[in-house]
């Protein structure tokens, strides 16, 4: 098991999964009672190549701790969407330490539909690192405009 | 007796999921559909199990969707409680009659509101849960059934008037009288279903005398997460048993008992219930007496790989007796095949007989189609046809054609709406087929079309 | 790219004018009466999270004008509760929170159809497999994250749109792939049933694997004449269109509609061959007959068997090297070497994969195969015990019937991890093969029968002969003298050469039905029983992107429910593609995959999901930036709309049949313009906001 939940929890953990492949993953793991701490966020996604890096900076502020990108991987459904995805990656990551925000905080993995112990090991590592770094408000540099 | 009349396209004998399934592809075709259902709500027994291998999908919550979209399709009638006492060849088409019950509640006026359950003073043994728990006299099947509307068990009442009393829609009506029906139907489907072998086939196991003796689909209800306990629970004394056994093949593969065949489903549940009890009774010793497990549908065998390394403890035994002892313990004569015949005794709380399957009902009763020596539908074109019948018109699907699981189940009753679908035409205004325009067929070249064999493309149409 | 200048279809696009001062930000118009729903799932949920805590909580929330709690979601009751409270509360959004959406999306859209309401405007909230499964020791933690989970798909709820499913034309054609018994009951159905059907098969002959067998179990139906009899049929149906020797090598298009390309080689013989035989003779190549499974040789130009579907020769180019010996022999006529394939191009409205299976191949060595002739495989011992097959019906190895045979199961099936090696192919092929079994019982019978002096010993795991008349196989074989040995979950037994000895074969088993003795069998002949294999479909896959199993068989949507149906719309699965099935199971499969397919193109239209992108018009200021980002040809264009009385400007239009929904295109835009419709970002941020719109408070184990 993942762990069961830490004393300390003001963190929480964002994962967008794809519909396809992570989302019915995900819903194994549960499904399997293989337990994961309870600050995890799973929202479904056809796929998370849609999302601008602005998204995962408005997550950051608004307090999300961590974000798992839960893909399909290279057996993506859509033609090339995960090459243009882990492409983006980098950029974000380019904001993100603009902003300050340690990058370990965002994840790009790929969880199958049948992924259930590599979901797992994701997210206690996911947490890992969210209780190394604390809140990532206490992180954030301020920016205007 | 009053009588009714109805014109139909297809009539759908019994509304387990085979019969859903058939109905439902028929009636998404467009053509429209009597689905006729003898109990008091539809769904068959795949509704009463607690989840499903090898996907551990809870039962219910899969069922219920087919039975709802059944229930709720602008082309499928559904009748509950409605028997069917004949099915004759009339010209193309077939003459059907058929009983609605009396359900001494008027099912349109019926709300499902359970006042009347909870008025009734009555206490009878609960079917759907294996006569275990109870029920009301006036009540609704069980929780998730379709319709939720009450019915009256006349045999059981004693007229006491209470739920007359708490009826908010004035549906009793104790004067109800059985109603039967003529249908018009252009085809039939066959899909009664399956009953379990008895359990007390083989009277060396007290199966129906030992009360910790069960059958499998007593501890299907035992494990549904709305069972008659809400846990497991051994029924002599209520006790948590902590050493349970599985006996295999307890009515199959026995030519002396009729039923030579083997099961099918048997090994397969037998394994998804020790799965499921490891997890509720996490300390228990769980043994499976077996002769061959069967594990052989998609994904089947990993499943069982995935018990064993639970730590389910399978045995290849032949179970000779099971004995009653004074607190309700079994004692089991076990020849252990592994160890070359030892016959050995051994101690278990709780017993669970692997029952197989027998046909749920005899169509014969009913319709002129042939029967296989079990008394199943047989089809004249077994290997390339299996959902046919004897009859032009009827089809059959399911466990009424052979012991078998809910993906062969379903899969034949969709190859079964195929077959009546053909049967019938096209429903009016269907679309033309389209031509595709390719002309090297191989038709064409063993007509000796040269052109077509060296496939130049003048041979090709527009 | 070639831009079309015809009106575009979509509505808004047209009908925009575009401001003259710039948008100001207009803020979404909330709904302002959700309904949600929390399901108990009868213990399932409520066992674990506080539903009436998490329904008082959504009772409070801004645009929620009901919260309840009921016992099963899905159930009539449930369902009838929703359709009640839109009547009377006049709901304009619905959030039900219970299990998976997965499993009852569709049902509560069809709910809210039933409540007169836009199926679209209902959102699910996964606090079951994602909350009370997951966290079942921390109830207060996850009863917290249940109700912030509802919190999200109110917020998100508030801000769905009314959306339309896509309609396309459908074209009333099936094209079937694969000639075996599945693919040709598949197509008879389909022809039957009024849609016009082509039939491809790769190979020069209809009717697959099962042609190679003398009899199917259990009926002992003569196997070609059984296949026979279906491709009659087949054959008398007027809208049936059958290419041999034909590959799909391109598709593009979508449920209804798809457009494939078909390469056809030719023949190379048509019926004015007169002496077959005389050019079949003539032919100097010699190569492995696959139809024998590599235990005769035939030439460049063949015929599998007399008879064979269709009755005519064909020249398999791969090995012919265009000598015109045949030619020659043939006398001119009837024989034509030019082999350019030739393409062409259908349009169809679904797919039927009927492609078959292949037998597993053991590795060299893998109990002794291909160390010695005198290890088969089981498909070719049935060859040989085939009366039409290459040795006349006689099991013989060097002239000589063996004394002693023994026939293992299991072979590259029912593989465990460090017991067995994986195949050839890399994997470790878990799974049973199903068919197996039978067969192997079928054949010891059938030596038996014929040869009482020879010893059969067969080696298992569990004997599996499933069927109602399979059964009788195993008694008969025990009745027959067959001695059964059976191995150990964990065990293998072993094969070795013993070169010199009396027997040159010794199988070692160590046997659980004798108390776990070591015993050696010396024989003449091992057998095994190969298993049933995924066949090698990349092409196919790539082109359909159609999910494949991790048992390397393609994956149907649901296991349980939807056996046939594959996760791409209009892509059907019939037979042993999807799993490994028997003659019986195969066509069922088949015929089951046909009532999908004259479901899906029952009417004149197909209808699709209306999950795709969409422009705003108003935002889009034509920079073209979003057609790079785009995969999928034709999805996004750019067209002139008429902004202004007079003024053409260019602004992306999508086209919903081709857009797949990926998203790819929308972090492109610039101006943020492009949105996918039912997962809009602006609705992602508002769930993100209400997540973290309460403090946690429940980090301690409750
Ligand atoms: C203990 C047990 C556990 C099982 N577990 C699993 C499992 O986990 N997974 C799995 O895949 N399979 C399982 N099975 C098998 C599964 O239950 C069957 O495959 C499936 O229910 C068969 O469906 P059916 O529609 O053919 O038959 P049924 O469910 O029997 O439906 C037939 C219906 O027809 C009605 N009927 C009969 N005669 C008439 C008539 N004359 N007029 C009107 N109606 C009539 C009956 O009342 C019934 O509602 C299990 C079986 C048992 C016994
Ligand atoms: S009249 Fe019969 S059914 Fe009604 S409450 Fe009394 S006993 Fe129950
Ligand atoms: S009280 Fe009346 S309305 Fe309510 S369930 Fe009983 S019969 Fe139906
Ligand atoms: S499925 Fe298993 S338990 Fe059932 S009859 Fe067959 S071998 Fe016996
Ligand atoms: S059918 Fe029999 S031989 Fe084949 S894999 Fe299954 S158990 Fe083994
Ligand atoms: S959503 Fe995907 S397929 Fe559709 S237009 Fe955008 S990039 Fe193309």
């Amino acid at each position: 098991m993942a762990g069961t939940p830490t004393e300390t929890q003001a963190t929480r953990m964002l994962v967008v999964a794809t519909l396809l492949c992570s989302y019915p993953g995900i819903d194994a793991t549960g499904q399997a009672h293989m337990e994961y701490p309870p600050n995890t966020y799973v929202i479904p996604t056809p796929d998370p190549v849609m999302f601008p890096e602005s998204f995962y900076l408005h997550c950051f502020e608004k307090g999300i701790d961590g974000i798992l990108i839960a893909s399909c991987g290279t057996d993506s459904p859509y033609e090339g969407s995960y090459e243009q995805l882990a492409a983006r990656i980098p950029k974000v990551y380019a904001q993100m330490k603009a902003r300050g925000i340690s990058i370990r905080r965002l994840k790009l993995t790929a969880i199958c539909s049948v992924c259930t112990k590599a979901f797992l090991k994701e997210v206690s590592d996911m947490e890992a690192v969210m209780a190394e770094l604390g809140p990532v408000s206490g992180e954030m540099t301020a920016v205007t405009a | 007796m009053i009588e009714q009349r109805i014109d139909i396209d297809a009539l759908v004998v019994g509304a387990g999921i085979a019969g859903l399934q058939s109905a439902l592809d028929l009636a998404d075709r467009g053509y429209s559909v009597l689905l006729v259902e003898r109990e008091a709500s539809i769904g068959g027994k795949m509704i009463a199990l607690s989840k499903v291998f090898p996907t551990m999908d809870c039962a219910s919550c899969i069922t219920t969707p087919r039975m709802s979209s059944a229930a709720h399709h602008d082309n499928i009638t559904t009748w509950t409680y409605t028997d069917v006492d004949s099915i004759t060849p009339d010209g193309a088409a077939f003459t059907a009659k058929l009983t609605r019950k009396a359900r001494y509640v008027d099912e349109d006026l019926c709300i499902g509101c359970r006042l009347c359950e909870y008025a009734c003073p009555v206490e009878l043994p609960h079917e759907f849960e294996g006569n275990m728990g109870a029920r009301r006299a006036a009540y609704i099947p069980f929780g998730t059934a379709i319709p939720q509307k009450a019915l009256i068990d006349i045999d059981g009442c004693v007229y006491c008037g209470k739920c007359e009393k708490a009826c908010p829609t004035d549906a009793i009506d104790f004067g109800q009288k059985p109603v039967s029906v003529t249908v018009h139907a252009r085809s039939v489907v066959i899909a009664t279903g399956f009953e379990t072998t008895p359990l007390d086939a083989k009277k060396e196991y007290q199966g129906g005398v030992a009360a910790n003796v069960i059958s499998a689909l007593d501890m299907e209800r035992l494990l549904s997460p709305n069972g008659p306990y809400g846990r497991v629970l051994r029924p002599s004394d209520g006790k948590i048993p902590d050493n349970v056994a599985y006996v295999q093949c307890a009515g199959s593969r026995d030519e002396t008992l009729g039923v030579p065949y083997c099961s099918r489903v048997c090994c397969m549940y037998a394994i998804k219930q020790t799965m499921l009890l490891s997890g509720s009774l996490p300390l228990a010793d769980i043994t499976v007496y077996y002769m061959d497990i069967r594990a052989f549908g998609k994904g089947y065998e990993q499943f069982y790989q995935t018990a064993r390394s639970m730590g389910i403890n399978f045995v290849k035994a032949k179970v000779a007796r099971i004995e009653e002892e004074p607190n309700g313990d079994l004692k089991l004569r076990v020849e252990i095949i592994e160890e070359d015949g030892r016959v050995s005794e051994m101690a278990h709380d709780l017993v669970v007989l692997s029952v197989g399957l027998k046909p749920g009902d005899d169509p014969r009763r009913f319709i002129g189609v042939d029967l296989d020596q079990y008394g199943f539908v047989a089809s004249p074109e077994p290997k390339l046809d299996a959902t046919l019948t004897s009859m032009p018109g009827v089809a059959a699907a399911g466990t009424a054609i052979g012991p078998k699981d809910i993906v062969d189940s379903i899969m034949e009753a969709s190859a079964a709406a195929t077959k009546v679908a053909t049967y019938l035409g096209p429903p009016p205004n269907s679309p033309q087929p389209a031509d595709d325009g390719v002309q090297i067929d191989i038709r064409e070249i063993e007509a000796g079309d040269a052109l077509a064999v060296a496939g130049h493309s003048e041979v090709l149409r527009g | 790219m070639a831009e079309r200048r015809s009106k575009p279809k979509n509505q808004a696009a047209t009908t925009a004018a575009a401001p003259a001062t710039p948008p100001e930000v207009v803020l979404p118009v909330l709904a302002e009466k959700v309904g949600v729903y929390i399901c108990h799932c009868g213990g399932n949920i409520s066992d674990v999270v506080d539903v009436d805590k998490v329904a008082t909580e959504a009772a409070g929330l801004d645009g929620v004008a009901v919260a309840r709690h009921i016992m099963f979601m899905c159930s009539d009751e449930g369902q009838k509760a929703i359709v009640d409270d839109i009547q009377a509360l006049g709901l304009d959004r619905v959030v039900v929170a219970a299990c998976t959406p997965k499993l009852h999306e569709a049902t509560f859209r069809r709910v809210l159809q039933r409540g007169g309401m836009n199926p679209y405007l209902f959102l699910p909230a996964n606090i079951r497999e994602q909350a009370s499964w997951a966290h079942p020791h921390s109830p207060k933690a996850a009863t917290e994250k249940a109700s912030a989970l509802v919190r999200a798909a109110v917020a998100k709820a508030q801000m769905l749109e009314p959306l339309e499913k896509v309609r396309v034309a459908a074209v009333h054609r099936a094209l079937v792939i694969g000639g075996g018994v599945a693919g040709l009951r598949a197509a008879l159905d389909l022809a039957r049933q009024g849609l016009g059907v082509t039939l491809v098969e790769k190979s020069p002959f209809l009717g697959g694997r099962t042609t190679q067998l003398h009899t199917v179990f259990p009926t002992e139906d003569p196997a070609r004449l059984l296949v026979h009899r279906l491709i009659a049929e087949v054959k008398a149906q007027p809208n049936l269109t059958i290419l041999t020797e034909t590959e799909v090598v391109a598709l593009t298009g979508y449920v209804g509609d798809f457009t494939v390309t078909l390469k056809t080689t030719p023949r190379g013989v048509n019926a004015e061959l007169a002496d077959r035989q005389a050019a079949i003779a003539a032919c100097p190549i010699s190569v492995a007959n696959e139809f024998d499974d590599g235990i005769s040789k035939r030439r460049a130009i063949y015929q599998p068997y007399p008879g064979s579907e269709p009755d005519l020769p064909a020249i398999d180019w791969a090995s012919c090297t265009r000598c015109g010996d045949c030619v020659t022999a043939a006398g001119g006529r009837g024989i034509d070497l030019k082999s350019d394939p030739i393409e062409t191009t259908i349009e169809t409205g679904a797919i039927v994969v009927a492609t078959g299976f292949d037998h597993y191949e053991p590795r060299v060595g893998e109990y002794g195969y291909a160390t010695s002739p005198r290890i088969l495989t089981l498909p070719q011992v049935h060859r040989m015990l085939d009366p039409e097959g290459p040795t006349g019906g006689r099991l013989e190895i060097d002239g000589r019937v063996p004394r002693s045979i023994a026939m293992i199961h299991c072979v590259g099936s029912r593989q465990i991890e460090d017991v067995d090696e994986p195949g050839p192919d890399g994997k470790l092929h878990e799974y049973c093969s199903r068919v197996c079994c039978t067969a192997t019982l079928q054949a010891a019978n059938q030596i038996r029968q014929k040869y009482p002096k020879t010893a059969v010993y067969d080696l298992y795991r569990d004997i599996r002969t499933y069927g109602r008349d399979q059964e009788p196989y195993y008694v008969d074989a025990s009745k027959a003298g067959v001695v059964f040995m059976r191995f150990a979950n964990d065990a293998r037994p072993t094969v070795e050469l013993s070169d010199g000895a009396d027997f040159p074969l010794k199988v070692t088993v160590t046997d659980t039905l004798t108390f776990g003795t070591e015993i050696e069998v010396p024989v003449d002949l091992v057998i095994l029983s190969v298993g049933v294999m995924p066949r090698d479909v990349t092409g196919l896959i790539e082109m359909t992107h159609a999910p494949v199993g991790a048992d390397g068989f393609l994956l149907e949507v649901h296991p349980k429910l939807r056996p046939v149906e594959s996760a791409i719309p209009g892509l059907l699965l019939a037979g042993t593609v999807q799993a490994p099935m028997d003659v019986t199971e195969s066509t069922s499969a088949a015929s089951a995959a046909a009532a999908k397919v004259t479901a899906l193109l029952a009417g004149d239209h197909v209808e699709m999901e209306p999950f795709v992108a969409k422009v705003d018009p108003s935002l889009c200021d034509g920079c073209g930036l979003c057609l790079d980002a785009c995969r999928y040809a034709g999805a996004i264009a750019m067209q002139e709309v008429e902004i202004e009385e007079g003024v053409l400007e260019k602004r992306a239009y999508v086209n919903p049949v081709a857009c797949k929904g990926c998203g790819a295109c929308v972090p492109s835009c610039p101006v943020s313009a492009l949105d996918v419709a039912g997962w809009e970002i602006d609705q992602y941020k508002a769930m993100i906001d209400a997540i973290t719109a309460e403090p946690l408070t429940a980090g301690a184990r409750s």
